[in-house]
């Protein structure tokens, strides 16, 4: 007897339809194969659907049992084809029909239940694309299923409930789309009026997040620049929807998302360790999987100690810096992933820390500190539009009311207004591809950021007396759009020029 | 032509060409001086050393800086050690001035030394400025190189000037080697706090004249400056700018510190800065701003 279910298998960001067809001989030796490039998780899934039908209370029929997972030349990974497997095994022995248009997905547990299992949003997405009407996913996994509009989506909870509703005894509320709740206040560790001093530095993350600009803190160790990176989310503006879906699929398919979680609505913040692998950061594995800058699409890519990053790594960033993507190409395949995050980087100004600090004294000599600071390229350096001086700050030279963190600005006032920016940005970039004003390439430029010439003029002159190389013109304007929107302004005026010529590539040799 | 300017060529003890000042000091003067450069008996004539700390502050450079531009256009040679920090300093500032410059290498004549000073080791020569050495080829600076050096370049000169310096240092050393010739000394005096000014503070109170303006070393020299009056910016500042001026007069600060101490938010603050720098009214090293 043949019996077809259906599942999907994810190449990267892609989904392939599966046909799991599942044989059972009545002639031959009871057995149970797997055929079709299963990896170990897929071959040891036999054990799993044994046990788990043993403990619905159903007798494992003692038959030649054989699975094919088609198309046999993709190679498939993971545990999700436990429940397609199973719905086959168990529609032989009640002879009941399994509905048309469905899809199965979920990992099977010795008792029977269902595991929350990767993939469920790329499956619903790839569903809604071709037609198939019901899917059924383990219950963890629904809402992240149920994110998409216009398929069925089944919770199920353990295969006694499944078959029950196959035999049509029991029901199965299908999960109804809702829409995620807007404005859901972005988590993060500090508030912005907690930081005391860092005027400018505050004033460059606010600009950064309003313009997606990569930003770059140089100083010594204790002057606050982890601080300031960890209080960034709280002023960041929410993911708008097909932001949102871009970044969840990623999460999606890297196993990220949490149990009876849905779309993500927050832009994420990533900070990998300087001892994260290459297939870490950039993706990779021998099947390709997302990196930490995937990961960190639409949102935050924390980098400390940026100069201890090796090299290789370092450089591996230029390319999806530069395009928002990044193909990985393994023997096992090849996928794209997205990768188009706000780099924020952190670094001391010399191998001790301490130059130009107000307090100490440097201990390196000119030789070490070029040294450290070449580790660095250029390339990298030419793609951060924002690039700032932290100094300590000493709080006892404050005054009480400097002091009192109530008088500050808080991260939500902040973030009014960087929202406000991104609008404006939005609307700009509406027959556009891009979405922020660090994305504009130099074409966009010359549309939208036609300069005065009072305003010309002063960039001239300026890119004159600080020997401002060609891209860090184009930067500079750039900055400039972004200050002119945080204010609401269409036109660039000379004091947004001017102060974006604050947060040019400074030069960190010993003075 | 450049060819035959970087070809290697020497100077005896015994020739004419041999700087009569270094003669002076007997039985230390080396014997025999491998320069790069055209040697032109012009450029020994009026000779000031100006040395200074590796370690720089941005107070040393700026004073470095303003001095030395001051005196390289009146026509005094500068005389230095090519090493970095308060050496580069001087020369940079010469060169830029369009002085005439002299460095003395702790290493062979083919050497340049930091390597990457090169681009300044090419300008000192295609501005006239001199090369030279007591060391031959390709001679390895080490240790001892240094500090034999130093006699040579307070040898060369009728005073010396020294901007920062810590205790134990380089520029102590040449301090004493200009002390025991009888040439005259100045030194800059800064923050008693600061590290590089107690080696100066050291100088001062042994007797060493204390140097304020470019003018009290030019005075010595009987020269008078050419040119005083640098451009001056107007004095037509905004009321913003006139108080960040009124700060900065007092002390160089960050952008931060002056946002807080006028109670001026850093976008704006920020914004100012860059058309004053722009302006000319101030400018900024290391993260600080100071007053032109």
């Amino acid at each position: 007897m043949l019996i077809k279910v259906l599942s999907v298998v994810n190449l990267g960001l892609e989904t392939v339809k599966v046909d799991v067809e599942v044989n059972l001989a009545n002639r031959g030796l009871p057995g149970f194969e797997i055929v079709g490039l299963p990896d170990k998780a897929v071959g040891e899934s036999k054990e799993r659907v044994r046990a788990a039908i043993l403990s619905s209370g159903v007798d494992f029929p003692p038959k030649k049992i054989t699975v094919n997972l088609a198309p046999a030349d993709i190679p498939k990974e993971g545990s999700l084809y436990d429940l397609p497997i199973a719905v086959g095994i168990l529609s032989s022995v009640f002879q009941f029909s399994i509905p048309d248009k469905s899809l199965f997905l979920g990992e099977l547990s010795f008792d029977g239940s269902l595991r929350h299992t990767k993939g469920a949003l790329l499956m619903a997405l790839f569903a809604k694309e071709f037609g198939f009407s019901n899917l059924f996913v383990p219950k963890d996994s629904a809402n992240e299923a149920g994110a998409i509009k216009g398929v069925k989506v089944f919770p199920v909870e353990n295969l006694t409930q499944l078959a029950g509703y196959f035999l049509k005894r029991k029901n199965i509320e299908p999960v109804i789309y809702k829409k995620v709740l807007e404005g859901l206040p972005q988590p993060a560790e500090f508030d912005m009026k907690e930081v005391l001093g860092q005027e400018q530095a505050k004033r460059a993350m606010e600009i950064a997040a309003a313009g997606g600009h990569n930003i770059i803190m140089i100083g010594s160790p204790g002057s606050g620049k982890t601080m300031l990176a960890r209080a960034l989310p709280g002023i960041l503006p929410p993911l708008n929807e097909t932001e949102s879906l871009e970044v969840t699929k990623i999460y999606s398919v890297a196993g990220n998302i949490p149990p009876g979680g849905s779309l993500l609505t927050n832009r994420q913040f990533r900070a990998p360790h300087h001892t994260a692998s290459l297939a870490g950061l950039i993706g990779g594995g021998t099947r390709p999987h997302p990196g930490e800058i995937s990961l960190a699409h639409r949102g935050v890519l924390f980098l400390d100690e940026f100069n201890e990053f090796p090299h290789n790594i370092l450089e591996a960033m230029r390319q999806p810096l530069e395009d928002g993507y990044l193909t990985i190409s393994r023997s096992k395949g090849r996928a794209m992933y997205p990768a188009d995050f706000m780099l924020v980087a952190s670094a001391n100004p010399c191998p001790c820390g301490y130059l130009n600090h107000p307090k100490k004294n440097c201990a390196c000599n000119q030789h070490q500190i070029r040294k450290y600071q070449k580790r660095i390229s250029g390339p990298i350096l030419d793609r951060i539009d924002l690039h700032i001086a932290v100094q300590p700050v000493d709080t006892t030279e404050f005054s009480d009311n400097q002091k009192n963190s109530e008088l500050l600005e808080s991260s939500q006032a902040i973030k009014q207004r960087v929202v406000l920016a991104r609008e404006m940005q939005e609307k700009r970039f509406e027959k556009d591809s891009i979405q922020s004003n660090a994305q504009m390439k130099n074409t966009h430029i010359k549309k939208y950021c036609k300069l005065a010439k009072d305003v010309e003029d002063l960039l001239r002159r300026a890119s004159l007396k600080f020997q401002l190389s060609a891209r860090a013109y184009m930067k500079t304007i750039k900055v400039a759009r972004t200050i002119a929107d945080l204010e609401g302004a269409e036109e660039i005026a000379i004091s947004h020029m001017a102060e974006a010529l604050q947060y040019k590539q400074k030069n960190y040799e010993p003075a | 032509m450049l060819k035959l300017k970087n070809m290697e060529q020497t100077v005896k003890i015994g020739d004419e060409r041999y700087p009569k000042l270094l003669k002076e000091i007997g039985s230390q003067a080396p014997k025999k001086l491998y320069y790069k450069g055209d040697w032109n008996d012009d450029i020994f004539e009026n000779c000031l050393a100006v040395v200074g700390s590796r370690h720089l502050t941005s107070y040393g450079r700026k004073i470095t800086e303003q001095f030395v531009t001051e005196i390289a256009s009146s026509g005094i040679t500068i005389v230095s050690g090519f090493m970095y920090g308060g050496d580069e300093a001087a020369h940079k500032a010469t060169v830029r001035a369009g002085g005439k410059t002299i460095a003395v290498m702790p290493c062979g004549i083919d050497i340049i030394h930091p390597h990457y000073q090169e681009e300044l080791y090419n300008e000192i020569l295609e501005k006239n400025g001199l090369i030279i050495s007591e060391l031959e080829g390709k001679f390895s600076p080490v240790y001892w190189t240094y500090v034999k050096r130093n006699r040579i370049v307070a040898g060369l000169s009728k005073a010396i000037l020294i901007v920062e310096a810590g205790l134990n240092s380089g520029s102590l050393l040449t301090a004493g080697h200009a002390k025991k010739y009888g040439r005259k000394i100045f030194a800059v005096p800064g923050q008693i706090t600061s590290d590089v000014s107690k080696g100066t503070a050291k100088l001062i109170k042994e007797g060493a004249e204390i140097a304020t303006d470019a003018k009290d070393i030019l005075k010595y020299y009987n020269i008078s400056s050419v040119n005083s009056n640098s451009v001056k910016p107007s004095l037509n500042f905004g009321k913003e700018e006139q108080k960040i001026i009124e700060q900065l007069k007092r002390e160089p600060m960050e952008a931060d510190m002056l946002a807080r101490t006028l109670g001026v938010p850093a976008a704006k603050i920020g914004a100012t800065l860059s058309l004053m720098q722009l302006k000319g009214f101030i400018n900024q090293e290391s993260g600080k701003y100071y007053v032109n």
